[in-house]
């Protein structure tokens, strides 16, 4: 692309929810991951990948917006912002400086189940990266300062979801289709709490979380497992910290018809989007979910496409995607049309629903839903920090043990099984329903 | 791929530390380019098949007719319907999309490597034997239409779009790549078979190929499959108003929670001897987060969410722009803040240190911006497309680790000189 067209929206980059797909798939090709548990409860993945002489260096914690109380919403995600900003011994700005200027980048995001902050830097500076994470995972000191004005880029970062109606969408839709479970929080917070949040309740929530037993250091790239070893021990094993029990979720409330909404916003097209409860990532039906919502809405092949886009033209774009959180999952369907469209497209697309349900799904379909699964994967692993996320994620919400055999139990997914997990998961009722009008 | 990151910091010479291998370039006598880089690292393949036709090509009534023709073009072949050509694709767990651009229009594809030659061949069909049906042409356009609606909808993609109106007044660059609803509507099907016939001739087309094959196959597929087109007339480079630089304001008033604010010089194309000062000159004040607009604006003074620069490399000329997304009742102040940094861009030269990190950061992007097929593919054909020559990026990165703080500040004072200002939000 030329000019710049399109606008991104900033490097610190929000995660409205756990994943895209339940998980990734591992060629065999490439050498396995090594995990270790250090002696202070740090999990290392480490893996070789020699695409390009970098490595990349992913510190995920387990904590994220479902561990928040009542008047803790937003923390997790305060802290992601905060931690960059300065050690003791690394003035703010600073950390910046010396990423950018090694030629590294740096990324975070938040989840409800996980907070991740990563690096990739030349491989020689592999030591320079995992120092840098290990200072800012126990000792980051907000700097008051600094604190209080990165309450305006959050209101701002809040101010920037409301006006993009996909990520407000897709936000509304995870609120609706939780709620009041803390899946359904918002999870940059309120307002009101962000504006009195505090440095002593900040650095208290930091404390108890930020504890090695939280933490996954994943680390791919041009180096070797036994070299990430020595400098993990170095950094990462040398971090003390107590113990911290997660609190365990109930289980989210059932949808029905109940949770439907309607919106007015200023966007002259409307947008449609449904939630139903799926298989959380622990669940073995995961795989047939997976291969239903390609089958779905995935490509323009899908379903939906090819009956909504192409032959009743009643939506510009429409897509399916599966959120495998863990301890519960959606598929959403997505749409945006005019609004003169809003019925007839509702009514479209839980028929192609029900219509699976009935007759259930082909054999074409399932191997070309396959296929779709074994390529996103392949283009994934093109990159060390494709991989290392997909690494990262399933040791945070599932296993890595499940990670690597995804591919492999995905191809044992029969087409009866995926006409089932339909039966299952999809009625006719029990969805919620987010609908934006234009005023 | 070439390794610099590392060697930055010690400012030696690059060495090639590499899994790709060299890039195999043949022209086939019909004038057909071909490119083709080795890629072992992951089983995938990509490829970019660009044209000369793009919004350089086009007038305020035809604004958008090469994005227009390209999303024709892909709702299928003489041989297959819309739906047989999307599940083919599918079945290669593949991906094919068209688009126009400013100075070029791009097919891209990519599938998993075995199905390198599947992929080859639905590309090759696309461009022979589309199928540009008569009556697919009103449901496109209706398409095309919530696009442009979606962007109007979207603040900052509508504040680029009328900036660049206001910025490059006569010159195309100031059309959106979409299109306009009027000149939409005034396009039809005989119009866009014209335009397929003028833009899909060997002579100026480019095909780039990355991933997990072998060469040689790949280029006597190719052959194959192009190089019976019969070459076509030679295409003079369009005529191209030069826009002058104008120090104006402008302000759109747009319902939403965020004010956009961008501030935006003429700046030179990517073959210019000023273009890597440029590059730093954009990377120092809005490059990643250490830029003075990210750091100052955005972390020291929270005035802004996000606070970033542009300048792509197109044929010219080029926009630097830098830009800020803020609230309402901080945008008096954030658009004074920018001004500011523009004035201290002119006026102080840019200190070792911070001039040391835009270089790192400004190469290791480069560095790491090109390590995906598809981002290969990109590059390869786009740089043929711009006639800069396949060492182009050795020439750049050495181009960017001379650029001097002289250099930076001269820049600042020629192309930052009469900036535009275009302002959207609430009233």
């Amino acid at each position: 692309m030329a000019l710049p067209r399109r606008v991104v929206a900033g490097l610190l980059t929000l995660a409205l929810a756990g994943c895209a797909t339940a998980g990734g798939r591992r060629p065999a090709e490439l050498p396995r991951p090594v995990r270790t548990v250090l002696s202070n409860g740090v999990v290392l993945i480490a893996q070789e990948h020699r695409a390009s002489d970098v490595v990349a260096a992913q510190l995920w914690v387990r904590i994220g917006g479902r561990d928040e109380s009542a008047d803790e919403l937003g923390l997790s995600h305060y802290l992601e912002h905060m931690l960059f900003k300065g050690t003791p011994t690394r003035p703010p700005g600073s950390i910046d400086r010396l990423l950018e200027g090694l030629g590294g980048t740096s990324n975070a995001f938040t989840s409800y189940d996980y907070t991740h902050f990563d690096v990739v830097v030349p491989a020689d500076h592999l030591r320079t990266g995992l120092e840098l994470l290990a200072d800012i995972a126990m000792n980051a000191s907000f700097p008051p300062d600094e604190l209080e004005s990165e309450k305006k880029v959050v209101f701002e970062e809040m101010n920037l979801v409301q006006d993009d109606p996909e990520r407000f969408l897709r936000r509304r839709l995870t609120e609706l289709a939780y709620e009041p479970h803390p899946y359904g929080r918002p999870i940059l917070g309120t307002p009101e709490l962000i504006r009195a949040l505090t440095r002593e309740r900040l650095a208290r929530y930091y404390a108890d979380h930020y504890v090695p037993r939280n933490m996954v250091l994943v680390v791919v790239g041009a180096v070797t497992p036994s070299e990430v070893l020595e400098l993990a021990r170095a950094t990462f094993g040398r971090l003390a910290g107590g113990s911290d029990e997660r609190v365990s979720l109930a289980s989210p409330p059932t949808l029905d018809r109940h949770r439907r909404v309607e919106i007015p916003r200023p966007e002259k097209q409307a947008y449609l989007a449904f939630a139903w409860r799926a298989a959380a990532v622990s669940n073995t039906d995961v795989y047939a979910v997976d291969l239903l919502t390609y089958i779905l809405g995935d490509s323009p092949s899908s379903r939906l496409n090819q009956e909504l886009r192409e032959r009743l033209r009643l939506v510009s774009a429409i897509e399916a995607g599966y959120v495998a959180s863990e301890k519960a999952g959606i598929v959403s369907v997505t749409a945006r049309l005019d609004a003169g469209n809003l019925d007839r497209a509702e009514t479209a697309v839980l028929e192609i629903i029900r219509r699976v349900r009935e007759q259930g799904v082909t054999e074409a379909e399932r191997q070309r839903a396959l296929v779709t699964a074994e390529s996103s994967y392949a283009f994934d692993i093109e990159t060390a920090e494709g991989l290392a996320r997909s690494y990262g994620q399933a040791e945070t919400t599932w296993t890595l043990e499940n990670e690597l055999a995804y591919l492999d139990r995905l191809r044992r997914i029969t087409a009866a099984q995926i006409q089932d997990a339909a039966r299952k998961y999809f009625g006719d009722d029990n969805y919620a329903r987010v609908r934006f009008v234009p005023r | 791929m070439r390794l610099v990151l590392a060697l930055l910091v010690a400012g030696l010479a690059a060495t090639p530390v590499s899994a790709a291998g060299e890039v195999v370039r043949e022209q086939l006598p019909n004038g057909f380019t071909l490119l083709v880089r080795e890629n072992p690292v992951a089983p995938v393949v990509a490829l970019s098949l660009m044209v000369r036709a793009g919004t350089r090509w086009e007038r305020r009534d035809n604004a958008g007719i090469s994005n227009f023709l390209h999303a024709v073009m892909v709702k299928g072949t003489t041989r297959r319907s819309g739906g047989e050509l999307a599940e083919a694709i599918a079945a290669l767990g593949g991906k094919v999309s068209a688009t126009g651009d400013v100075d070029y229009s791009e097919i891209r594809a990519s599938a998993l490597a075995r199905f390198w030659r599947q992929l080859l061949s639905l590309t090759a069909e696309l461009v022979l034997e589309p199928k540009l049906a008569a009556d697919e042409v009103a449901p496109e356009r209706t398409w095309l239409l919530s696009r442009i609606q979606k962007r109007r909808d979207n603040a900052p993609a509508r504040a680029f779009d009328e900036l660049y109106a206001a910025l490059y007044g006569p010159n195309p660059y100031a059309l959106p790549v979409l299109g306009t609803p009027e000149s939409l509507a005034r396009i039809d099907h005989a119009e866009l078979v014209a335009a397929y016939r003028a833009a899909y001739q060997p002579q100026r087309m480019i095909l780039a190929l990355s991933g997990q094959v072998s060469a040689s196959e790949v280029v006597a597929e190719a052959r194959r499959l192009f190089g019976g087109m019969p070459r076509g007339p030679a295409a003079p480079p369009p005529a191209v108003a030069q826009p002058e630089p104008a120090a104006r304001r402008v302000r759109v008033e747009m319902t939403a929670q965020q004010v956009q604010i961008l501030v935006a010089g003429l700046a030179p194309s990517l073959d210019d001897p000023d273009h890597a000062a440029v590059k730093v000159l954009s990377t120092v004040l809005g490059g990643g987060m250490a830029g003075r607009l990210f750091a100052e604006l955005r972390d020291r003074r929270g005035l802004a969410y996000s606070a970033t620069s542009y300048y792509d490399p197109v044929r010219g000329p080029g926009a630097l722009v830098l830009y800020l997304g803020t609230t309402p009742e901080n945008a008096a102040r954030a658009e004074a803040a920018l001004a500011q940094e523009v004035e201290r861009a002119r006026r102080e030269a840019v200190g070792a240190d911070e001039l040391q990190r835009a270089k790192g950061y400004l190469l290791g992007h480069y560095a790491m911006d090109r390590r995906t097929n598809e981002r290969q593919a990109w590059y390869l054909a786009f740089y043929e497309i711009q006639g800069t020559g396949q060492d182009y990026p050795e020439r750049y990165r050495r181009a960017v680790r001379a650029v001097s703080a002289d250099d930076v500040l001269r820049v600042a004072r020629r192309y930052l000189a009469a900036p535009t200002t275009l302002v959207l939000g609430p009233r």
